[in-house]
């Protein structure tokens, strides 16, 4: 019986192995990305990211987030920097470029893990959405507006500017009245 | 002063046609013991349960119950509860609670006394019963004769003064039952407690009453001390049924030309036999057991265990059983007699050895066709052969099962009730019957399998001496048919009776086999009482018949 | 043996709340080895023998597994040792892994050690004091199970030798075990009036029933219930005052060593360590008083 127990655990973690494929690589292997150098007749955007908002709310954040290291002094995770728009890119694949190219850490929610039919940024550079609240988390703006899809569904148009945001007020904080949940929930 | 009067007490249960007691008048003194005895059915749970009034059936009745001049309805409820005891038949049931203390503290719990009080008296109760190296067990991992003791424990810390037993000893074996009534016994010479025992074993109890109640058909056939029971009986029917079921030592001195006073015990029938009869000579001793004839169930070199960790249970059990032999194999209590027949009957496998069904290994039966016309198996408690609301309805299931025509059904079941005289039973429902009466229709129920082999597992156990004399002849009566009976027991006066060859089974295997009259010749003390009583004039005697012989024989 | 578990229910029962809660409650990784280590250490004086090894093999496995799940589920933390399909595995999860795995794989045991401490016994006498019908109820019932189970093997084997329902066939099984069933239930009231007379022949029903037990309250029983709530009370006031406070995310805290944090340590220590103190208390007593005979 419990043998079986064992057993059944032992399977499933394999399975979900299987599943997921395996794809092992070493840190220095994974930031080793590739950012196309941007030529004159490149479509290209903007992104930044940014958590402002802890800052004005300090008290509420995680104790053990609450350091330089993690929340700039300016708030600033990323400059508005110029990306090149591959063709097909979606708003996720950028910012996981991005991350990437800057050895950002950042953690999402895959596809096929929930039931919104897009990926979900969960945190980026040690923050998560809850770590400053209990209506804390990111969400992106495009020109400033806010779209109502998931980031992995929303395909931005060249010259676009992508922000992402902290908010720790369901996006109220950073100007989204709509109340629609973040990154299109 | 009487602790009981019953006068001219008659009681009818509802619906029934007949009287369940009729007109019973009889006294019981403080501080004796009375053994009550009879056929079953006679009335003898209904008079026991009327002196507990808790327990008093309902019904019609008239007459009165007096105990201690206090007639018993006036009684206050808690001195009722406390000073009339009652230990039912059944080990199992009557257990109330989950641990060995709280059963003995339950009635005390009952009558609110202070944890104080309770913790004294279990104490003093479970020293007396020798309870102590059990006290803190679960009540599901004793012994039957443990759980006996300790209803009677659990009664006795009440403090009563009597104590009304209704066959507390039928589910035990005969160790357990001797403790059990040995411990009765000191309870009432030691503490002068009144004792109301309804028994069908009476070897062991007969010599220590004070008074013997004889009951038929809810009447009382004798009233008497244990010496003149047997001359009451006979003034009254000279055939009596109960004169056979009277312990060895008066079936003997019954058979015989009556002299002198009667013996009760072993002992006093030896001397009473050496008196009267040493002159005679001794009897032939009987031919030794030829093997012969067609080998219908074979165990060869069987060894058992119950799990690779634990101890061997069979070691090597070899016998084989001819068509039409009774084959009786005697035992102690858990020396695996039981597991043995299991194996015979396929329900266990042994790891070593064979077993031989009709010649052919028992595992190239397949599936149910070892239990249609081959082999059956009747449980020591044949409560558990039966599935449906009547006994009818079991039998029509077992032919649906065998295949049976319409018309062949009909037959067999007519033919099998006859036989066993079972007819009357078929509309009851099968827990409503007597020991003796689920025995027979269980029984019945494994004919109708047309078995060649029948293994009959303590078959007397809870039965009178009626139902085991039915017994012995249904076993006479297959034998000519050409079965093959295999019976474990630990009853040697059964077996001597119902055996054509006698078996030992001790630590794994059988040590001993012979021709009954040849095989408890060997034994001192694993013998009947008939044979002890008279071995020493001649020691093929076995039966209480066998020594009738003999003294009459001499003259 | 058992000198933890003669002592009186209600400290056994208020000992195993405080040990549990605690554990249940902390994610610090100095409370939870000490509660795993305390707990493998009791139940290891409980059973003995080649039953403690094969259970400490089980565990292990099941220990692994669970810390190497939490790595694979999160990816918080600053020290990525690998890429697994794109998602970093950090040494942070893993060591919240294994601290998971500590606080699951602890409260087991200590379930184990419950279940063998707190006997029904001791659980209903706890509960029959606030409902004493209950208590007898249940004792009723634990004593009907068994009898029960056994009943119904005996029906089933009698059934098998005649060969009926002993079909390879599931339908057959089943068709079999419902028969069985039905006939137990009959079964059970019949036995079920006996038990019934059984108990009125013993004066049930009257008034003014009082509840026996064997247990009794002394002072060691109160000693040590006071020593466990002073224990508890201590470690919950570090929990509240933020010293037993520990986070893994995004960076694995150090571990406090101002000396309220390492009083409430010890107290936790002592706390989950107590019982195998006292059964080693009493096994070198044993051994000590035997090398003197």
């Amino acid at each position: 019986m419990k043998k079986d127990l064992l057993v059944l655990l032992a399977v499933v973690l394999l399975a979900v192995f299987v599943i997921r494929g395996t794809e092992i690589q070493s840190v220095d292997e994974y930031y080793l990305t590739h950012i196309d150098d941007i030529s004159e007749d490149s479509e290209t955007v903007f992104l930044s990211i940014r958590c402002d908002t802890i800052l004005e709310n300090w008290d509420a954040l995680d104790s053990a987030l609450r350091s330089e290291q993690y929340v700039p002094k300016d708030g600033v995770i990323l400059q508005k920097t110029e990306y090149v728009l591959r063709p097909g890119d979606s708003v996720f694949d950028l910012l996981s470029r991005a991350t990437r190219h800057h050895k950002i850490q950042m953690e999402y929610q895959g596809v096929r893990d929930n039931g919104y039919g897009s990926a979900y940024i969960r945190g980026i550079h040690y923050l998560y959405e809850f770590s400053c609240g209990p209506l804390s988390g990111w969400l992106y703006t495009v020109n400033g507006a806010f779209p109502g899809y998931g980031c992995s569904k929303y395909f931005p148009k060249d010259g676009d500017v992508i922000e992402w945001k902290y908010t720790c007020d369901l996006g109220r904080d950073v100007g989204n009245d709509s109340g629609s949940g973040l990154q299109g929930r | 002063m009487d602790l009981f009067r019953i006068e001219n007490l008659s009681f009818r249960y509802p619906a029934a046609e007949k009287n369940a007691l009729s007109e019973i008048s009889l006294s019981v003194e403080g501080g004796s013991f009375v053994v009550l005895c009879g056929q079953s059915g006679c009335g003898k749970t209904t008079l026991l349960k009327m002196l507990k009034r808790e327990l008093s059936p309902h019904g019609s009745r008239s007459g009165e119950i007096f105990y201690n001049g206090l007639c018993l309805q006036e009684l206050s409820e808690r001195k009722s509860a406390c000073e009339i005891g009652y230990v039912l038949q059944n080990p199992e049931s009557q257990t109330v609670t989950d641990k060995v203390w709280h059963e003995l503290a339950f009635g005390l719990e009952n009558m609110g006394a202070p944890t104080s009080v309770i913790r004294r008296r279990v104490g003093e109760m479970a020293s007396f019963f020798g309870i102590q190296d059990w006290f803190r067990k679960n009540t599901s991992e004793l012994s039957g004769g443990q759980k006996q003791l300790l209803n009677l424990a659990s009664i006795m810390v009440m403090q009563p003064k009597v104590l009304i037993l209704d066959e507390p000893t039928s589910q035990l074996d005969p160790i357990a039952a001797a403790d059990f009534i040995a411990t009765l016994q000191k309870l009432n010479k030691d503490l002068g407690l009144t004792i109301l025992l309804a028994e069908h074993r009476l070897e062991e109890v007969f010599p220590i009453a004070d008074r013997v109640l004889v009951m038929e058909e809810g009447g009382i056939a004798a009233y008497e001390p244990p010496r003149s029971v047997e001359r009451a009986l006979r003034e009254k029917n000279p055939a009596h049924p109960m004169l056979k079921a009277l312990p060895s030592a008066v079936r003997i001195f019954c058979g015989v030309d009556r002299i002198g006073d009667c013996p009760l015990t072993v002992k006093e029938g030896r001397r009473y036999l050496s008196e009267h009869w040493s002159e005679n000579p001794p009897c032939v001793p009987p031919a030794a057991y030829m093997p012969g004839g067609e080998p219908a169930l074979e165990l060869k070199e069987v060894w058992f265990r119950y799990s690779r960790d634990l101890p061997d249970v069979l070691r090597g059990v070899t016998f084989s059983v001819c068509k039409g032999e009774s084959f009786c194999i005697l035992g102690g209590n858990g020396t695996g007699k039981t597991t043995m027949l299991d194996i015979a009957a396929g329900l266990r496998k042994a790891y070593r050895g064979k077993v031989l069904v009709a010649g052919k290994p028992l595992k190239e039966y397949r599936g149910g066709e070892l239990y249609r016309h081959h082999l059956a198996l009747l449980p020591q408690n044949p409560q558990t052969v039966f599935l449906k609301k009547t006994v009818e309805a079991d039998f029509e299931e077992i032919c649906k099962v065998m295949e049976y025509s319409a018309q062949e059904r009909a037959d067999m079941i007519e033919s099998v009730s006859a036989r066993l005289g079972i007819e009357p039973l078929q509309k009851q429902h099968p827990y409503d019957l007597s020991g003796g009466e689920q025995q027979k229709c269980a029984l019945a129920k494994m004919l109708l399998l047309r078995p060649r082999i029948l293994l009959l597992d303590e078959p007397t156990k809870g039965i009178d001496a009626f139902a085991k004399l039915q017994l012995l002849e249904i076993i006479r009566e297959l034998k000519k048919d050409g079965i093959a009976i295999v019976t474990v027991t630990h009853d040697v006066e059964f077996a001597c009776m119902a055996a054509d060859r006698c078996a030992l089974f001790f630590d794994g295997e059988i040590v001993s086999d012979d021709v009954p009259r040849r095989f408890f010749a060997e034994n001192n003390f694993y013998t009947t009482a008939a044979n002890r009583i008279a071995r020493h004039l001649d020691p093929f005697a076995v039966t209480v018949e066998d020594v009738v012989a003999f003294c009459r024989g001499g003259k | 043996m058992k000198a933890f578990g003669a002592l009186h229910p209600l400290v056994l029962f208020c000992y195993f709340i405080a040990v549990l809660f605690l554990s249940a409650f902390t994610s610090h990784p100095v409370l939870l080895a000490l509660s795993l280590l305390g707990a493998v250490c009791f139940w290891a004086t409980l059973e003995q023998g080649g039953g403690f090894w094969r259970s400490m093999g089980y565990y292990a496995v099941l220990f692994l597994l669970i810390a190497v799940t939490n790595p694979l589920f999160s990816h918080n933390g600053v020290t990525p040792l690998f890429f697994l399909n794109g998602n970093p595995v950090t040494l942070e999860a893993i060591l919240m892994g294994i601290d998971i795995a500590a606080l699951m794989v602890s409260i087991i045991f200590w379930c184990k050690c419950y279940s063998l401490v707190m006997t029904s016994d001791k659980f209903l006498y706890l509960f029959g004091r606030i409902v004493p019908k209950l208590s007898l109820v249940l004792s009723m019932a634990l004593r009907f199970i068994p009898l029960f189970q056994n009943q119904a093997q005996r029906v089933g084997r009698a059934q098998k030798a005649m060969g009926l329902y002993a079909g390879t066939s599931y339908v057959d099984k089943l068709r079999g075990g419902l028969r069985v069933f039905s006939v137990m239930v009959t079964w059970s009231l019949e036995n079920a009036v006996d038990t019934g007379d059984s108990m009125r022949a013993r004066g049930y029903g009257l008034k003014g029933r009082t509840s026996f037990s064997l247990f009794r309250f002394t002072l060691r029983d109160g000693v040590f219930l006071a020593g466990t709530a002073i224990l508890f009370a201590a470690v919950l006031a570090g929990m509240r005052m933020g010293y037993l406070h520990f986070t893994f995310y995004p960076e694995v805290a150090p571990v406090q060593t101002a000396l309220a944090a390492i009083w409430c340590y010890v107290c936790y220590g002592l706390l989950a360590f107590l019982p195998f103190i006292l059964e080693t208390e009493e096994n070198l007593k044993w051994i000590y008083s035997v090398s003197k005979i």
